[in-house]
């Protein structure tokens, strides 16, 4: 059996026993719902309503009740695409990445993280969908076979790739985290009484009997999946990236887009999950499961990567002075001191000198500075993408054509609605789905259970 | 030399046949002229045309009145096709326009017998066939539903036996018969008033401009005898100073000065003119001058009289005050005296004093010889400044007993006195107009018997002297309308109305060419002959007088009219290229291009001192959200409330303000495009009325002996900002070096183009290469194989009129999003023109002083900028950006070099506009022709307004990406044409809706693959660039940098320096590299 020195802090405390351990999870899903859930439930749910009436009201009139204007072809809209897909980034990171690492802290957020990451990636397919001009016509970015058409995809477009980049992480993604539910599922078949439950759960967890070769391949495909799931991780944010990167607009056409990119992706995927975590140990009382070592190892990733974005800001300012090229020197010259100057520094506030507290223990082992950073640093990841996406367009070579961009009132009900679809979908998730990985939590219960931990060896 | 070089002489034509057959050839190929003329039996016959026309006539009949009740849902063939209507195929006619201010010689061309373009007749017509945005507009406003379809009485749709009954009664029973009209530059129609006043005995003609060049033709008649207003030639002048005169755009006859300047603006025929402008306003002309000043209008007089002064002319004993020896006067002066005969004065100041004055100048030059012809003169401008003053004081004293017909003039709108003239009209019971419109006037008057639009009437026009112009109709009458002479003749009882069948009036003009006019063209021709070129050319040109130098008598001493009134200001009306004096203020085209200067559509505006406007704390920074700051001017106690516009280049103390707005002010039906809209659609009313776009100008000319268009004004900021649509807010090319280029024409002439025309070069191995050279992507091979379609443009030429852009809008059925829309920065303009002033941290624009002051750049733009305006749109990439962006390949490279937009496969992400480094894509962000919101605006949401479209291009749906196409249906046309002819395409064939508008022929189109094209030789000149030559998207575009003829030594020395360095840089690598392959041996 694994060991675990005992210096390190233990990961589930208390004293906690396998059957504690399935009745926390299982708590909340059998008993009544809190009135807070209903409350919160209902909030989203007009929010995200909004949201919809909101896109109908787009798709029905045109993208003009939208700000765009001709210079200025896409601003919120795939401002929300990025800072959607890069929150989807964390849950893949940490079931993938950090399985590969072992690192045992992931099974308290793994669940939660994944499917958020799920969530994330539904709102930020829906971006590049509804902000064609001709959204009926979707399908015509796959590469069909002739009966549709003799046309062919334009493999040269970036904006191609994401189709591939995206489809393919949400695929795995959810394919990652459904595996990783089957054996949870399969509890809860076991305890609850409900016979409409006791049969929707049976159908989720797809006849899961416990045997040790249910369990075997249980292990090799979350492996295996974690191979191909890596590299995603990786990729689609590169590939977002070239969007911008392959262009000729300055500010956009910048080699340290996949990087920089990828490194945002995980700030304020982190940052997001910080977010939802807080939120529900408290909610659902799984303090003994998600407490101040969980939150300072992720608040150490968010300070990282926080870093290595605050970096790419510098080599950019510093890049684009040093290549001598006007339009580009001008871009970001007017990213820091033109119009959206407000914008630029929010960023650099948010992103780069907030994620810098972390450095003091205290901080980074404080739930409230902790909670209020994570909102923080995506509010700065939002900024981030916009500053990126329209001070560089709003100004590009011909000065004839500047222009500005002003959101209207769609712009701002689409944005929020997408923040209320994304809630109702996690507030049904943690209403009716193991929210955490009950059996991989046994796994490390032994040797990182606090009560376990410190325990003499003879009592085993 | 005759001023219109293209026109042969009626002699050469009777006995050349091979001319006469290339004539029919060069203009209208298929017109049936050509078939009737050919055959000898046909050509005696004098019916066969009217036949054709019949014929013509009938099917657009069928066609539009069925258009108009219902939309057309299936296209139905012809059971029997007309002779000359094929479809698909485009006819084209030459006929003439004039609208009482601007004239000129146009081609029709009619698809399936609607008029749907028009251009300018380039090969026969009045002063080489030049048009202006609002001639080439026109068209549309023939398919405005708000035109009259049928006569009133009292403001209610009658009959015409019903009105012709009424009024004959009237007239017989009436005391005087005054006639109001615009001037008559037609022959027939001038010999039908005099028979008209023959018979009823007591007719008071006065012929009345809305903006007067009366003084002019005093000036002329006080210090030679001659009141006449000569013709002018700038294509002559080698030195031409403006005082005050906007020659390129408003002034006289600018349609044909336009032509004339830019034939003298060419460097590489190895001299330019050279342009000195004195004004208050940044007009038109001010901005293409190589030299500008600032003066205000008070102080044109001491300009003048200094210019005098310095020229050794008489300064009839006017002051030259403060200008006396000024620099710059000597300058132009010294310019002026060094080009005797050969140079030209102008002033625009409707000013006998001035003109006079002006006379004195132009006759010690000894221009009346040579740039100036008074013996041909101008029939235009007939005004009767004080008869007509006299009349709307009668008239609003109630003096005015008898009946008052109007004629194609509006004086409740152009007249200071206006608002009361129409009350007094409303309390007279014999009142006639003939507007086409129910407009300020005509609502006022008891009796409207509407005239035809200049597209479907018959007319004849003498614009000078020498030159006779004959109007076709290019359709049918659309509605129950008749021609204005017809009215007259039915009046008289000389004539029956037939309706739309009526040949009343054309009979007459034939009648009135037999009679007078075919004689002076020609004593043995034959009229039928006569008058069918005439109408195929649409003009006869007689033999023109000889300019003869008029014997000057110099008064001892004039007295300039000062501005009357009191105030913080000075006021200079003027007219925008756009809107003109107003007459098609309802045409959305129009007031959706936008203005050259300021670059704002749908409104107008104080333009005031940039400087003085921020000291007085008007906003000077506005984009779509910050509108300008409102003011209210108030002159010869008449206020005003308009926003403020800031202009770099207005003259301190003086206020720009443009006339032809506040139409329909009280809610008179002129035309759909003429109202504010809102939001959401539908028009803003308030008291039940719709509310006008802009406020009218016309109520601060005041009458001094002339009408004046300037005066002392006072102007108060008022609280609360205005939105406004501008299409470009940004000032200066922001010292931005692949943009614009621009030297001056001793560096031109002398220098190593390399200064000024850098190519980009890029550090290798092998020392520097030219940019050009690199490929990041396998070459096209369109780049030498087969056609490659190239434009170029000459940035010198180009004098920013904007008529391209209405040509452009035209031909492309480019649609109309009003002002709320351009506000939001979504005009969808597929071409556009780029107007930049310099920033006084620039030598010239495009060459920075020094680097890294970009804020500086944006901010400092010079007191008196000079002005570049580039003529922006596709370029075509051979490696371009869209393309590889667009995940559908909806926009891709044609194997003829173009960049095309499938619209089918466009499925609206927007990207390839984004990566547009030249911004010049447009989206259609909402459906324009069917969405509320555009109802009132768009002409393809009305069922007339639809008819105007071009059938050879699509209507785009909402959500797909549309730009210009370099008018593939045009080369589609060219090449089929010289396929069906079984030839190669020549240079020629093919020419852009924007090339062929160009009045100065800035814009080349051609195949650069064809090496003797046009374009090819313009893009191997030493001025060609490439717009972003360093990002390296190789496009089918090429510039010609801009040449001013001034001195600019410290731009000359950067260049020289540009030039040394680069030279420097390649002979040094040259050297190294030589060392380098030795060291290696």
């Amino acid at each position: 059996m694994h060991k675990e020195a005992a210096i390190r802090e233990p990961l589930i405390l208390g004293h906690k026993t396998y059957h504690d351990i399935t009745n926390d999870v299982c708590h909340p899903i059998e008993d009544k719902a809190p009135r807070m859930w209903y409350l919160l439930f209902t909030i989203a749910a007009i929010v995200g309503l909004y949201g919809v009436g909101n896109i109908l009201y787009l798709l029905g009139t045109g993208i003009g009740t939208w700000g765009l204007n001709k210079t200025v072809g896409w601003a919120w809209d795939i401002t929300n695409f990025v800072w959607w897909v890069g929150i989807g980034h964390a849950g893949t990171l940490i079931s993938a990445v950090l399985l590969l690492f072992r690192q045992k802290w992931r099974m308290a957020i793994n669940r939660s993280a994944e499917a958020m990451t799920i969530f994330a990636v539904f709102m930020a397919g829906l971006f590049p969908l509804i902000h064609m001009g001709r959204l009926w016509l979707a399908y015509w970015v796959l590469p069909l076979p002739n009966q549709f058409g003799s046309l062919w995809t334009n493999f040269n477009s970036p904006l191609l790739w994401d189709v591939f980049a995206i489809s393919t992480y949400l695929s795995v993604s959810l394919v990652f985290w459904y595996i990783g539910l089957i054996p949870d599922f399969a509890t809860l078949r076991d305890r609850v009484k409900n016979p409409l439950s006791k049969r929707m759960y049976s159908l989720l967890s797809f006849g899961w009997s416990g045997r040790a070769k249910n369990w075997n391949r249980f292990e090799i495909v979350s492996l295996v999946l974690a191979g191909i799931a890596t590299p995603l991780v990786f990729s689609v944010h590169s590939i977002v990236s070239f969007d911008f990167a392959t262009s000729v607009i300055p500010g956009w056409h910048t080699t340290i887009f996949p990087p920089y990119f990828v490194a945002g992706a995980v700030f304020s995927g982190f940052a997001m999950v910080q977010t939802l975590m807080l939120i529900m140990r408290k909610a659902f009382r799984l303090e003994a499961y998600i407490h101040t070592k969980h939150i300072e190892y992720m608040n150490i990733v968010i300070m990282v990567t926080g870093s290595i974005v605050g970096v790419a800001y510098l080599t950019e300012l510093f890049v684009s002075w040093y290549s001598g090229v006007e339009y580009e020197s001008y871009a970001f010259i007017n990213r820091f001191s033109g119009p959206y100057a407000w914008a630029y520094w929010s960023m650099m506030t948010c992103n780069v000198f907030s994620p810098q507290l972390m450095w003091f223990k205290k901080l980074r082992r404080s739930m409230l500075f902790t909670f209020i950073i994570s909102i923080v640093v995506n509010i700065g990841m939002w900024f981030e993408r916009f500053v990126i996406i329209v001070t560089s367009i709003h100004r590009d070579y011909l000065p004839s054509s500047w222009s500005m961009f002003y959101p209207t009132p769609t712009d701002i009900g689409v944005y929020i609605g997408t923040i209320g679809l994304f809630s109702v979908f996690f507030l049904l998730f943690a209403r009716f789905f193991p929210v955490l990985p009950i059996a991989e939590l046994k796994t490390i219960l032994k040797s990182s259970g606090e009560s376990y931990k410190n325990a003499p060896d003879d009592h085993h | 030399m005759s001023m219109f070089e293209n026109n042969k002489s009626i002699e050469k034509m009777n006995t050349n046949e091979a001319y006469f057959e290339s004539r029919v050839d060069m203009s209208a190929p298929s017109l049936s002229v050509d078939e009737f003329l050919a055959d000898e039996q046909t050509r005696e016959s004098s019916t066969n045309r009217r036949d054709f026309l019949k014929f013509l006539g009938f099917s657009v009949a069928a066609a539009t009145v069925a258009a108009c009740e219902a939309p057309v849902t299936k296209a139905i063939p012809y059971v029997v096709k007309p002779e000359d209507i094929t479809p698909g195929k485009a006819n084209w006619y030459a006929s003439n326009y004039y609208d009482g201010n601007t004239f000129a010689s146009i081609m029709v061309k009619t698809r399936e017998g609607r008029p749907i373009h028009i251009k300018g007749n380039t090969d026969f017509g009045f002063g080489g066939g030049g048009i202006s945005p609002e001639i080439a507009a026109s068209v549309l406003s023939l398919y405005d539903n708000e035109r009259l379809k049928a006569p009133l009485i009292s403001g209610s749709q009658s009959t015409w036996a019903d009105l012709d009954k009424k009024v004959m009664d009237g007239l017989k029973n009436a005391g005087e018969i005054t006639i109001v009209s615009n001037t008559i530059i037609s022959p027939s129609t001038q010999m039908l008033i005099a028979a008209f006043s023959e018979k009823f005995g007591r007719v008071n003609h006065i012929q009345y401009d809305a903006v007067s060049y009366a003084a002019i033709r005093s000036a002329n008649e006080k210090t030679f005898g001659l009141a006449a207003i000569p013709s002018y030639d700038f294509s002559k002048a080698k030195t031409i100073v403006s005082v005050g005169a906007d020659f390129l755009n408003g002034w006289l006859l600018s349609n044909a000065y336009r032509v004339q300047y830019a034939k003298n603006r060419k460097p590489e025929n190895g001299s330019m003119s050279k342009h000195y402008q004195f004004e208050a306003n940044m007009s038109i002309a001010g901005a293409n001058a190589d030299e500008r000043m600032m003066v205000k209008p008070s102080q044109y007089a001491a300009v003048l009289a200094a210019l005098a002064e310095e020229i050794g002319a008489s300064t009839l004993g006017v002051s030259s005050g403060e200008f006396k020896s000024n620099a710059q006067i000597k300058a132009a002066a010294k310019d002026l005296k060094a080009n005797k005969g050969a140079s030209l004065v102008v002033c625009g100041a409707n000013d006998e004093a001035l003109q006079m004055l002006t006379n004195s100048i132009n006759n010690t030059l000894n221009n009346y010889t040579s740039t100036i012809n008074i013996q041909d003169d101008v029939n235009l401008f007939k005004s009767e400044d004080a008869k007509m003053e006299r009349f709307v004081s009668d008239a609003i004293a109630g003096k005015v007993k008898g009946a008052v017909i109007f004629m194609g003039t509006n004086p409740v709108y152009t007249h200071p006195k206006g608002k009361a003239l129409g009350e007094a009209l409303g309390k007279m019971n014999m009142t006639i107009s003939t507007a086409s419109w129910n407009d300020e006037t005509a609502s006022k008057c008891k009796y409207v018997a509407p005239d035809h639009h200049a597209l479907e009437s018959w007319n004849d026009f003498a614009p000078v002297r020498s030159f006779y112009a004959l109007a076709q109709p290019t359709i049918k009458p659309i509605h129950d309308t008749a021609a204005a002479q017809e009215s007259l003749l039915v009046w008289m009882g000389e004539a029956t109305r037939a309706g739309r069948e009526s040949r009343a009036y054309y009979d007459y003009i034939r009648k009135s060419w037999a009679a007078n006019i075919s004689g002076r063209l020609g004593a043995d021709a034959n009229f039928e002959e006569i008058w069918n070129l005439a109408v195929h050319n649409g003009m006869m040109e007689g033999p023109k007088a000889e300019a003869q130098a008029p014997t000057f008598n110099a008064p001892t001493q004039v007295k300039p009219a000062q501005a009357t009134g009191s105030g913080t200001h000075e006021v200079v009306l003027y007219t925008k290229t756009s809107m003109g004096i107003g007459l098609q203020a309802g045409n959305p085209w129009l007031q959706e291009m936008a203005d050259p200067i300021s670059k704002i559509t749908w409104d107008n505006y104080i333009t005031m001192n940039y400087q003085e406007a921020k000291d007085a704390g008007y906003n000077v920074v506005m984009d779509q959200e910050h509108g300008a700051s409102l003011a209210k001017i108030t002159v010869n106690g008449v206020a005003l409330e308009l926003p403020v516009i800031p202009t770099p280049g207005q003259a301190k103390g003086t206020l720009g303000l443009a006339l032809g707005y506040g139409r329909g002010e009280n809610g008179e039906a002129i035309g759909r495009g003429a109202f504010k809209t809102k939001e959401y659609g539908g028009y803003e009313e308030k008291d039940g009325k719709r509310v006008a776009i802009g406020a009218n100008a016309f109520k601060f000319v005041n009458f001094n002996g002339n009408y004046h268009y300037t005066g002392a004004a006072s102007l108060s900021k008022i609280e609360g900002t205005y939105p406004i649509a501008s299409t470009q807010f940004q000032l200066t090319a922001m010292g931005r070096t692949s943009i614009v280029k621009e030297t001056t024409l001793d560096a031109y002439q002398n220098d190593d183009s390399t200064g000024y025309n850098l190519p980009h070069m890029l550090m290798t191995h092998h020392g520097p290469e030219p940019v050009s050279k690199f490929d990041l992507w396998a070459s096209h091979p369109v780049e030498h194989i087969g056609h490659r379609w190239a434009l170029s443009i000459d940035l010198n030429s180009c004098i920013g009129c904007g008529t391209c852009l209405i040509a452009c809008q035209s031909e492309n059925n480019v649609p109309v999003v009003g002002k709320d829309e351009v506000r939001r920065g979504r005009e969808m303009a597929w071409l556009r023109i780029d107007r930049y002033y310099k920033s006084s941290d620039e030598l010239a624009i495009g060459t920075k002083k020094e680097e890294f002051s970009f804020t500086a750049l944006e901010k400092n733009i010079d007191e008196n900028p000079t002005v570049v305006f580039m003529p922006m749109l596709c370029q075509h990439c051979n490696h371009a950006p869209c393309e590889t962006v667009c995940p559908v390949a909806a926009t891709t490279h044609s194997n003829e070099g173009l960049n095309q937009m499938t619209y089918n496969r466009c499925i609206g992400t927007r990207y390839c506009a984004n990566n547009c480094p030249y911004k010049v894509r447009r989206f259609n962000w909402f459906n324009y022709p069917a969405y509320k919101k555009f109802t009132e605006i768009n002409p393809s949401q009305d069922d007339l307004g639809r008819m105007v479209l071009n059938p050879d291009v699509t209507v785009r749906t909402r959500g797909v990406m549309e730009k210009c196409s370099m008018c593939v249906q045009r080369i589609q046309e060219g090449k089929l044409k010289a396929k069906v002819d079984a030839r190669p395409v020549v240079d020629g064939d093919v020419t852009t809706a924007c090339a062929d508008a160009c009045p100065t022929q800035a814009i080349t189109m051609g195949d650069w693959n064809d090496t003797g094209s046009g374009v090819r030789k313009a893009s191997e000149e030493k001025r060609a660039y490439q717009a972003l030559e360093e990002i390296g998207v190789k496009p089918n575009i090429w510039y010609q940098t801009k040449v001013r003829n001034h001195s600019n030594e410290e731009l000359r020395k950067h260049q020289q320096a540009v030039a040394a360095k680069r030279k420097h840089d390649i002979d040094k690598h040259a050297h190294n590299h030589a060392e380098g392959h030795n060291d290696h041996h």
